[in-house]
């Protein structure tokens, strides 16, 4: 892999300008960003997170892994499934547990509900603003009114998928370790699959919009990793891989990656043993896994001729969203079509000790967990590894690759391309946030004093 | 002479029950709920929302009012605000519903301003001010101490809106 010492010469009048923004909007959680100029040179560029801890890796210790499930649920509002998948399979990995094929397929049913909401939430509600020049969704309903609805409409669907499925829209409740508590009954998809026509016309529509909006240019590739599965794209399973060749199986994240403290940041970070950053997510997984796209997706994809571009700008991960959304659509209609309800919704386990460990996909990347159970079936030390914490590092090398090109425009254009780089990775720091302040400070002008 | 029937309500309690005083809303309309009268219980309809989202609001058909239940940052701790939706969208500063957390809450309520026929339902937000929102804590005690006094202001609501006595 490849990495950054984050440093880029800065070579655009007005360098040594002074930004400051009040506040990121429009992302999920609360940080700020501080950018460094020193002599024309960008010498650090830092997300930090100023969230309150959240102690979630100690608040599981000494429960049972079903008890596991429903807090890790708690982590996020918009990916608890991501949490809760990581986890059961993680569980079921060690326990030796095989589940029955139709519940694999509801698992996957489910993440499907859990992309298509979430993604469009992102494309829709927070990104879509940016490339429409609109300060917020609101601002940009008032003139593009149908594009709003379409994408509450594509929303409204996973909602529901989640509530069918999940027993509830938000922090679902019927993920068990061994299967589910309560698998619905074949007509209780009859609804879904009629509302999942809709959004399928509608998701390929969302494909072909964004990728006629026109990005700010940046070429900045950098190491990607995902998991992928030789059938399909992946949600469940797979084997983690990169662009640089990286191959392990979906336990043994600590193979390669370990987490660090970063001094000024409530996260932990994440890097190759190397110290090098990777990028995770949407991009990544178009990367890494085109091929195995729902024909339907692929042949979108295809057909806007970007997916060289997406490996190489993250503005265009809106289009890498917006594809993996129409797959998502495409995949649950024919899970739907393909569900039959399983003799028994789970099946009976034996807790035993071990270290339990998997990685799944989450809407923003790759989402490791790791429990290490006791004699007792309880959880004694665990590790949860976000894919927003693994991305901080590849945002801030590429905000330092990206300043060069907007620190030269008006302070509010600047600004504005700055917040719109970050907000391209649906950085969901909150599972918390509401304040991410941006600060450039040229440190020459510091140590000079205020012109 | 005819007497046009009561509005029915759909009570939208926003909050997680395992995250401090976010469960104040659900801890508050548990306890109220059995004890308000039949007929009122019969205009209304109650949805747990989590968080509130625009497709809370546009799903309130045309001529219900929605009241908006969730514990509140930027009053007071253990302070009940009882506002008109409109009033929260127009007004930045108003206190904000602590549960938002897809888009902020003017956001949420000028989308379904803008998107749902009729434009944004008529309705009130009830809320109490929070302090914790950690998950796995309890209440705390400036909930605890006026939850009282939020069932009262979600009773008085309902009773006004709906045109039925609830016993104090």
């Amino acid at each position: 892999m490849h990495g950054g010492d984050g440093a880029t010469r800065i070579d655009a009048p007005g360098a040594d300008r002074e930004f400051r923004v009040p506040y990121l909007t429009r992302v999920e959680g609360e940080g700020s960003l501080v950018l460094r100029v020193r002599d024309g040179e960008v010498v650090e560029a830092r997300l930090k997170i100023f969230e309150a801890p959240r102690y979630f890796e100690r608040l599981v210790v000494g429960r049972t892994p079903d008890e596991v499930l429903d807090i890790v649920a708690r982590i996020c509002g918009i990916c608890p499934i991501a949490y809760q998948m990581s986890a059961v399979h993680a569980f079921e990995d060690l326990f030796g547990v095989v589940v029955d094929p139709s519940v694999r397929a509801l698992r996957r049913l489910l993440y499907c509900g859990e992309w298509i909401q979430s993604h469009a939430l992102h494309v829709y509600m927070l990104h879509a603003p940016d490339f429409l020049g609109y300060p917020s969704v609101l601002a940009m309903a008032a003139d593009h009114r149908a594009v709003v609805e379409q994408g509450l409409a594509i929303k409204r669907v996973g909602n529901l998928l989640i509530s069918t499925l999940g027993g509830r829209p938000i922090h679902p409740v019927s993920v068990r370790v061994g299967g589910f508590s309560r698998a619905p009954r074949r007509g209780e998809m009859d609804d879904l699959r009629r509302q999942l026509d809709t959004a399928l016309d509608q998701a390929i529509a969302t494909v072909r919009m964004v990728a006629g909006w026109g990005p700010p240019p940046l070429t900045h590739p950098q190491p990607l990793v995902a998991l992928r599965h030789p059938d399909e794209y992946p949600y469940n399973d797979g084997r983690i891989v990169s662009t640089d060749g990286l191959d392990l199986a979906p336990q043994a994240w600590g193979d390669a990656f370990e987490e660090l403290q970063v001094e000024g940041t409530n996260a932990l970070h994440a890097r190759t043993h190397g110290g090098e950053v990777y990028l995770l997510g949407p991009t990544a997984r178009i990367a890494l896994g085109a091929d195995t796209l729902h024909p339907l997706a692929k042949a979108e994809l295809d057909a806007t001729g970007l997916a060289d571009e997406i490996r190489v700008n993250i503005h265009r991960s809106i289009v890498a969203r917006a594809v993996e959304l129409l797959h998502a659509v495409a995949e649950a209609r024919d899970l739907i079509d393909g569900y039959r309800p399983p003799a028994e919704p789970r099946v009976a386990f034996t807790p035993r000790p071990g270290v339990a460990a998997w990685s799944t996909e989450a809407p923003r990347g790759l989402l490791h967990h790791r429990y290490e159970v006791d004699e007792a079936g309880h959880v004694a030390r665990a590790q949860i590894v976000p894919p927003t914490s693994q991305n901080q590092g590849a945002i801030e090398a590429d905000l330092a690759a990206f300043a060069p090109t907007v620190l030269g425009l008006p302070h509010a254009q600047a600004q504005a391309r700055l917040e719109q780089l970050i907000r391209a990775y649906d950085p969901c720091i909150s599972c918390a946030t509401h304040f991410l302040d941006l600060r450039i400070v040229d440190e020459r002008r510091v140590a000079g004093g205020p012109r | 002479m005819s007497q046009l029937a009561p509005p029915s309500v759909r009570l939208l309690v926003c909050g997680n029950a395992d995250r401090g005083d976010d469960g104040a809303a659900l801890s508050a309309i548990a306890q109220l709920l059995p004890a308000l009268p039949h007929e009122l219980l019969e205009r209304l309809e109650v949805r747990r929302c989590g968080h509130l989202r625009v497709e809370d609001l546009l799903d309130v058909p045309s001529g219900e009012i929605a009241v908006v239940v969730d514990a509140a940052v930027g009053i007071t701790p253990g302070h009940v605000v009882v506002l008109p939706l409109r009033e929260i969208v127009a007004d930045p500063t108003a206190p904000t519903p602590r549960s938002s957390h897809e888009l902020p809450i003017d956001q949420v309520l000028g989308l379904a301003r803008t998107l749902r026929p009729g434009g944004l339902p008529e309705g009130s937000f009830v809320g109490i001010g929070g302090r914790r929102f950690g998950y796995g804590r309890p209440l705390s005690r400036s909930v605890r101490l006026n939850l009282g006094a939020f069932q009262a202001a979600i009773a008085a609501e309902l009773s006004r809106i709906t045109r039925i006595r609830v016993a104090s």
